[in-house]
């Protein structure tokens, strides 16, 4: 038995679901979780976030930004700050957040703060749009 | 005395009142519901969170700047939560009475106390006593939704670290029933982890050879700062329920009094009719008297 929850503030996205690997976008680089991993505990970076439930082929995803990881005995668990599924991304509207963010960027005179929140922005969309992709 | 036709219109005004009443009524049944189901929906995400910081801090023995209380604050922030509209009956004047006399007792004490409103209400009732105002965030009235209180909470987390307070503090409408709200002072800054719900989290079995990635300490300055933008969502998500709940009694009520103002005028203007009539009659019959002569 492997489980698996993704819940969010604002609603549960899935909780205890049987699956057989996910992987997730941690804060460096992606990390593959199969059953019988190492108890570990890690924040999750933005990006698309991938799940396979048991018995099934495909991967099921949701983009999301910021995000904590714990991987127990039993299974694995995800708080996530949002979290879109495949179906609820409006690709037109990332991408007008991408353009957005991007031509922000390039104004002069920004603090590092700020700079940070557009980097943050830029990532979001650009996960979003890898989602919306896929399908 | 008014005569019939100033009775007619009388009634027609209220009932049309009643109506608007009613759907006000209708409106907020709809959407507490929709804003109790945000608190449950919350629910799961806040415990893990919790369980998880009160478990680091326990076995890894993390301190952090958050957690750390300063015994007696000296500036401290003080949130006033309330709606953005009213006619919700007593919701956002309890809040506004109960910081009012927070605010006149404690100003001497504090070095600083500030307020910052979510809400106009709150901001209204204070500009209006001429006291300052600092901050605001309006607009609470739509849908609340997690982002926004996220952006709230970082405005007050940037207060915090920067050390202009050393204490955050917010009063709300808690929500306990539809028809039961009571007004609640909470201490958010720093964060309270003597608390009994910290306690009760440790309970729970806790395996210390976790992998972390990166280290404890840096996981729990996230999870820090998430728990505080959850708390105010929290917050915000029962005030918003409170509004709903207290809206509707009140409608609920104000139609009630409506209905029973309906049939009062209806009675003086039936009598009054009844009397018109017997008056004609009288006229007519004594008239035809005179006229057998």
């Amino acid at each position: 038995m492997f489980q698996f929850s993704l819940v969010t503030p604002e609603k549960k996205v899935v909780e205890n679901i049987d699956i057989s690997e996910v992987i997730v976008p941690a804060h460096r680089g992606e990390l593959n979780i199969l059953k019988g991993h190492s108890p570990l505990m890690s924040t999750l970076g933005t990006g698309v976030l991938k799940f396979k439930r048991s018995g099934e082929g495909a991967y099921e995803c949701a983009a999301i930004s910021w995000g904590y990881l714990e991987v127990g005995p039993t299974g694995v668990t995800v708080l996530a700050e949002t979290a879109e599924t495949g179906d609820a991304v409006d690709k037109q509207r990332a991408e007008d957040a991408l353009e957005k963010a991007k031509s922000e960027l390039k104004k002069p005179g920004l603090g590092a703060d700020q700079i940070e929140k557009l980097q943050f922005k830029m990532k979001k969309a650009e996960a979003r749009i890898a989602l919306a992709e896929q399908d | 005395m008014a005569n019939l036709k100033d009775i007619r219109t009388r009634i027609d005004s209220v009932k049309n009142t009643q109506q608007i009443t009613r759907a006000m009524k209708m409106v907020s049944a709809a959407k507490l519901r929709r804003a109790q189901h945000a608190i449950t929906n919350l629910r799961p995400y806040a415990l893990k969170l919790l369980q998880t910081i009160s478990n680091i801090s326990v076995t890894q023995r993390v301190s952090h700047p958050l957690m750390s209380e300063s015994p007696n604050p000296k500036k401290v922030l003080m949130v006033v939560l309330t709606s953005d509209r009213g006619l919700c009956g007593g919701f956002n004047n309890n809040v506004n009475k109960f910081a009012y006399n927070y605010y006149s007792e404690n100003k001497d004490k504090y070095d600083v106390l500030d307020l910052y409103f979510i809400g106009t209400k709150g901001r209204d009732f204070f500009k209006y006593r001429g006291i300052e105002v600092d901050d605001c965030m309006p607009n609470l009235s739509k849908e609340i939704c997690y982002t926004l209180a996220a952006k709230t909470a970082d405005r007050l987390m940037s207060h915090f670290t920067e050390g202009h307070y050393d204490a955050v503090k917010i009063v709300y409408n808690e929500f306990k029933s539809a028809i039961q709200q009571n007004v609640v002072s909470e201490t958010l800054l720093p964060i309270d982890t003597t608390s009994a719900s910290f306690r009760t989290a440790e309970d729970c079995k806790f395996s210390e050879d976790f992998i972390f990635e990166p280290a404890p300490e840096e996981i729990i300055d996230d999870l820090l700062v998430k728990h505080f933008s959850t708390q105010v969502y929290r917050c915000m998500a029962e005030s918003v329920a409170a509004e709903h709940g207290a809206r509707m009694s009140s409608m609920e009520s104000a139609t009630k009094n409506a209905g029973e103002m309906i049939s009062k005028l209806t009675l003086t203007y039936n009598k009054m009719r009844q009397a018109s009539i017997t008056t004609e009659l009288i006229e007519i019959t004594s008239g035809a008297e005179a006229l057998k002569g």
